[in-house]
């Protein structure tokens, strides 16, 4: 399986490098309302997989037959604070975190920065968890090595 | 307009699309796995970090899926820059260096910043462009489409700012 995430990975970096979604320029086009580019493969990403998603759970059943789990995301005031904290940190570096990875694999030299700046953000909001938990309404924490 | 990236042409965004469906729907049937990439900032982190958050299941259990989708990453990158003109390190950053122009330092300084936003917000949200833009929105999840919604208007109003207040 390893090597199926790999090269479902790379086919997805692929797609974005070359589509302009890990392309600084592009991503300040969508933003600023001067090219469509993004929004068409948002759109397009999300118009093709619905239905698909609809037809695998209605199948209920992976290939190989297990069960598919879907683990759904909470919603509290963490959703909207941090996306917003996101979307000011997508507009700055021009990356949201896949295309950073991207970025990196392109030799982009500066999309380091981002990616060590990603990890410390990372690091700094589960270090402060059970301060930020009740602040935000966050779930608790689970057990280690048990399925969340 | 071409990619930073050599210049290239970029293709058609249906067909990126179509990618990003592809890869999403494969990984759901084949594996069992929500798509999701912000969650891969954490397993870099709990490679150091050992306190109970990054030991948490959520965490430990992607793990085997997600190091080598990151990878992937990484060399779909790498291909597209060597197949699209061949690779070298490059500080090209479009119109920043038309509009801004600062040195190197000041471009590390402004990416690590962005970074940290990310990092922290995507954390405190619970998913980014992938696990909430699309394969939440796909599945009609309501945080999906506010988190959506908040991280395009932040990302317009920070960019409209940036462009066409502050850099005027």
């Amino acid at each position: 399986m390893t090597l199926l995430y790999l090269v479902l990975g790379t086919l997805f970096g692929f797609a974005l490098s070359r589509s302009g979604a890990a392309d600084y320029d592009y991503i300040q086009g969508m933003f600023l309302f001067e090219r469509f580019q993004l929004y068409g493969i948002l759109a397009t990403g999300v118009l093709l997989t619905a239905p698909g998603l609809w037809l695998i759970k209605r199948r209920a059943r992976t290939l190989s037959g297990t069960p598919i789990k879907i683990e759904l995301k909470p919603l509290n005031r963490g959703t909207i604070a941090g996306s917003l904290l996101f979307g000011v940190g997508w507009s700055l570096t021009g990356m949201c975190p896949g295309p950073i990875l991207v970025n990196i694999g392109e030799g982009k030299v500066y999309a380091l920065a981002a990616l060590a700046g990603a990890v410390a953000g990372a690091a700094l909001f589960g270090s402060l968890y059970e301060r930020l938990q009740p602040l935000f309404g966050l779930p608790p924490l689970t057990k280690p090595g048990k399925a969340a | 307009m071409p990619l930073i990236l050599h210049g290239l042409t970029p293709i058609h965004w249906a067909a990126a699309g179509a990618v990003i469906a592809g890869v999403t729907l494969t990984l759901l049937l084949l594996a069992n796995r929500r798509l999701g990439v912000s969650s891969g900032l954490e397993d870099i982190c709990s490679v150091v970090l050992d306190t109970a958050y990054f030991r948490r299941g959520a965490i430990t259990s992607g793990r085997v899926w997600r190091v080598p989708f990151l990878a992937g990453l990484l060399l779909g990158g790498f291909l597209s820059a060597v197949l699209g003109g061949g690779w070298s390190p490059t500080w090209a950053l479009g119109m920043w260096d038309q509009a801004v122009g600062l040195g190197h330092g000041a471009v590390l300084a402004w990416m690590f910043a962005g970074g940290v936003l990310t990092g922290f917000g995507t954390r405190l949200a619970n998913g980014c462009t992938s696990g909430h833009g699309i394969f939440g929105n796909s599945n009609f999840e309501l945080p999906s489409l506010l988190a959506s919604a908040s991280f395009m208007a932040a990302g317009i109003v920070t960019t409209q700012l940036l462009y066409r207040v502050i850099l005027r």
